[in-house]
């Protein structure tokens, strides 16, 4: 008899056990998170942020799946397109993947306290805002800029290059800075044509109004870009592209080659900039040059598109995460306890380097003029510069004399054109 | 004439015919010695070529970032940084990645020698309906890059709940790999049937046959299957990229991954990284060689 009461008590509080573990189960919402391990956040950094969200929201718990940076894309690629399986929240980097992206307008509308107002302008529109929705949250901000060792320019006893500098300027500096003997070289050259330089000099691969490639992609601006890189290719004071691909890192640029004091100036990144600050690199910080006798400057930046996948189960719960993680808490704690550079004026406004030569320098071609914001409303210009692709590839390869430039692009015209009309009917006009 | 008693009863022409011969045999010695000699110098000369990636990670793995790309460059650098083992296995859990590795490598494996030798015997040996359609179709998915299987793939694993499990990585192993199974197929018919016949006389079973006679005659080409499966196995990337979501389940070869940054490479850990997770392969590799070799032979893979 005592032993059937203790087996109904113990009956009754297991029940009772089993209850309250699936009604609190029911109650706290897991949401999935892929990122990446990276110079400005690393593995520990996010960890302890989601720690920290978890503990302030209870009733949601974030799981941190960290990818390594060259398998995200094909994770995320295969998942999206599986259409299942793909993470609550992430970065939605390629622009491929937007059309999968939550339009969180109404949930920032009903946010009182984050809004377009909280970022950079220029990030918001490029980065946030795509076909008219909103589709994430520009996390942290990144361009690139010319980093010159200043180290090499004291040793050949040359003056360090200012933020009005020119291309003719460039090549000059980097023909004085490249020693044979000592396999250095002056600077690196581009990886790619139509970027800030292109724009510098006010060239564009065709028309605003995505109709003609012919007066664009051969205009004196055009050409004039492409004779500069014609003239830098020819000098000997720029890595062969051979060079760029075996002492490259990854394609993220020649880094290691700049670490190692055998180029003088390179393009590189606020990553670069970290790498170089760690490795105790004395080097100084200016944008890309601008086109002789011209104002025009822009800038390749960017943001980071955090984004809530469109087939969450839990979208409220995911935009909390995301309005944390890409919000100004998130962005505090990872530039306070990482070395993000925040998209919010108003962190960044706390930061605490923000009084360094490089940081000012950094900032300022944040205000420029993104390449970005042409590149976002022209959708059909990879497609064209794939198709003429070969007059960067003539020149970058020292194939053509210099008076070949003209010609060289009028015979490319007709295939850009085609291209242009293929992709805009591909886009229904 | 007789020559004097310490050469033996031999006549002249016989000492001198013997003379000659050693002579002969002498300069045979030499021309061996010295064609031995070239061949180990040539095959030395080629060895030191094929090992220079391997010595170059090395001496990386000792270097600073900056020294790396240093001309002229170095082979040793003046003050050998041990320490960037350290920092590599400190960084990440190198050592329960390649655990990971290992138990992945182990279960394949198994699945490959219990499902590979029973279908290969089955097309070299038995007859059935659609035999020679069956075999032609299962040499075709051969031909259908992974990638292409890649979403599909996920997408009925996905459904199975099987992802961030092993059981994606390792499952379609019991079910037989095709290259496996066309080797193994070409091998066992290279095995006179009269040996089956004899052990069927003797009163043996399929089954018998297959694993008391054929297998036990297979081993080079088995030992060439577990080799390929370990190397396929252990830098197979995109797999466990694509299916795990847990840090500590990943394998090795997703672990190194970790050294690329988004913006840099941190080449020095990386290649002690990538240097230490090489041992296994290069010691199996040693043991494996003498099997190995008569088995690429016996099954005609080289070139």
């Amino acid at each position: 008899m005592k032993l059937g009461r203790f087996s109904l008590f113990g009956l009754l509080a297991a029940v009772f056990l089993l209850t309250t573990l699936v009604v609190s189960a029911q109650d706290v919402v897991t949401i999935e998170w892929w990122t990446v391990n990276s110079e400005e956040f690393d593995e520990q950094v996010q960890r302890d942020l989601v720690e920290q969200f978890n503990a302030e929201h209870p009733d949601i718990q974030v799981n941190m799946t960290l990818l390594p940076a060259s398998g995200f894309d094909e994770r995320m690629t295969t998942t999206l397109g599986a259409g299942q399986g793909a993470p609550d929240v992430a970065f939605f980097w390629i622009n491929n993947w937007l059309p999968q992206a939550l339009d969180i307008e109404p949930y920032l509308e009903a946010d009182p306290d984050l809004g377009p107002e909280n970022y950079f302008e220029n990030f918001w529109n490029t980065r946030a805002v795509w076909n008219d929705t909103v589709v994430g949250l520009p996390l942290g901000v990144g361009a690139n800029f010319v980093i010159y060792n200043k180290d090499v320019f004291d040793a050949a006893g040359v003056e360090y290059p200012t933020a009005d500098w020119t291309t003719e300027d460039y090549n000059a500096l980097a023909s004085q800075l490249a020693d044979e003997e000592t396999r250095t070289w002056g600077g690196d050259r581009p990886r790619g044509p139509y970027r800030a330089i292109w724009y510098n000099y006010g060239a564009k691969v065709y028309s605003d109004d995505s109709t003609t490639v012919d007066g664009y992609l051969n205009s004196p601006e055009s050409v004039a870009s492409y004779t500069w890189l014609w003239d830098l290719v020819n000098s000997g004071a720029t890595p062969t592209p051979a060079d760029l691909e075996i002492l490259g890192t990854e394609g993220t640029g020649p880094i290691d080659l700049f670490i190692a004091g055998r180029l003088a100036m390179a393009t590189l990144n606020q990553g670069h900039m970290l790498n170089l600050i760690d490795e105790g690199i004395n080097f100084g910080i200016v944008p890309e040059p601008a086109a002789p006798g011209s104002e025009l400057r822009h800038a390749n930046a960017w943001s980071l598109t955090a984004s809530i996948w469109k087939g969450t189960e839990h979208p409220q719960e995911a935009y909390e995460w995301l309005s944390y993680w890409a919000g100004p808490e998130g962005q505090q704690f990872l530039m306070e306890n990482g070395n993000l550079i925040p998209s919010m004026p108003d962190v960044l406004a706390t930061y605490e380097n923000a009084d360094t030569e490089y940081a000012q320098a950094f900032f300022e071609v944040l205000e420029l003029p993104q390449v970005a914001q042409w590149d976002n409303a022209h959708p059909c210009k990879g497609s064209v510069m794939s198709a003429v692709s070969d007059a960067w590839d003539l020149v970058n390869l020292g194939e053509i004399e210099r008076d070949e430039v003209q010609a060289t692009l009028d015979s490319l015209v007709p295939v850009g054109q085609a291209a242009l009309d293929e992709c805009l009917t591909r886009l229904g006009g | 004439m007789r020559l004097s008693k310490d050469l033996g009863e031999i006549s002249a022409a016989q000492y001198e015919a013997r003379r000659k011969s050693q002579r002969a045999n002498t300069w045979i010695t030499v021309r061996r010695l010295m064609g031995y000699s070239s061949a180990y110098i040539l095959m030395t000369a080629i060895a030191l070529v094929f090992m220079i990636p391997l010595l170059w990670m090395f001496s990386t793995s000792l270097k600073t970032r900056a020294d790396i790309f240093a001309w002229p460059p170095s082979w040793l650098p003046d003050v050998p940084m041990w320490e960037n083992y350290v920092a590599a296995f400190t960084s990440y859990p190198l050592a329960r990645f390649m655990l990971n590795s290992t138990i992945l490598v182990v279960l394949n494996t198994i699945g490959e020698l219990v499902s590979v030798p029973l279908i290969a015997y089955g097309f070299a040996r038995l007859r059935f309906p659609f035999k020679k359609v069956l075999f032609l179709l299962m040499l075709s998915t051969m031909m259908i890059p992974g990638q292409i299987k890649l979403i599909p793939l996920y997408s009925m694993y996905s459904r199975l709940g099987l992802i961030d499990t092993y059981v994606p990585l390792f499952l379609p192993s019991f079910f037989g790999n095709p290259f496996f199974i066309f080797l193994m197929v070409q091998y066992i018919r290279t095995i006179p049937r009269d040996l089956d016949e004899a052990a069927r006389i003797d009163g043996a079973g399929t089954w018998t046959i297959l694993y008391r006679i054929i297998l036990p005659l297979c081993k080079p080409a088995l030992t060439v299957m577990i080799v390929f499966t370990f190397l396929w196995v252990w830098n197979d990337f995109l797999q466990p990229l694509i299916y795990l979501n847990d840090f500590n389940s990943y394998p090795i070869s997703v672990g190194l991954a970790f050294f690329q940054g988004r913006y840099s490479v941190e080449w020095n850990m990386f290649m002690a990284a990538t240097l230490v997770s090489i041992l296994p392969v290069l010691v199996l590799y040693f043991f494996a060689q003498k099997h190995l070799i008569g088995g690429i032979s016996a099954l005609g893979l080289k070139g």
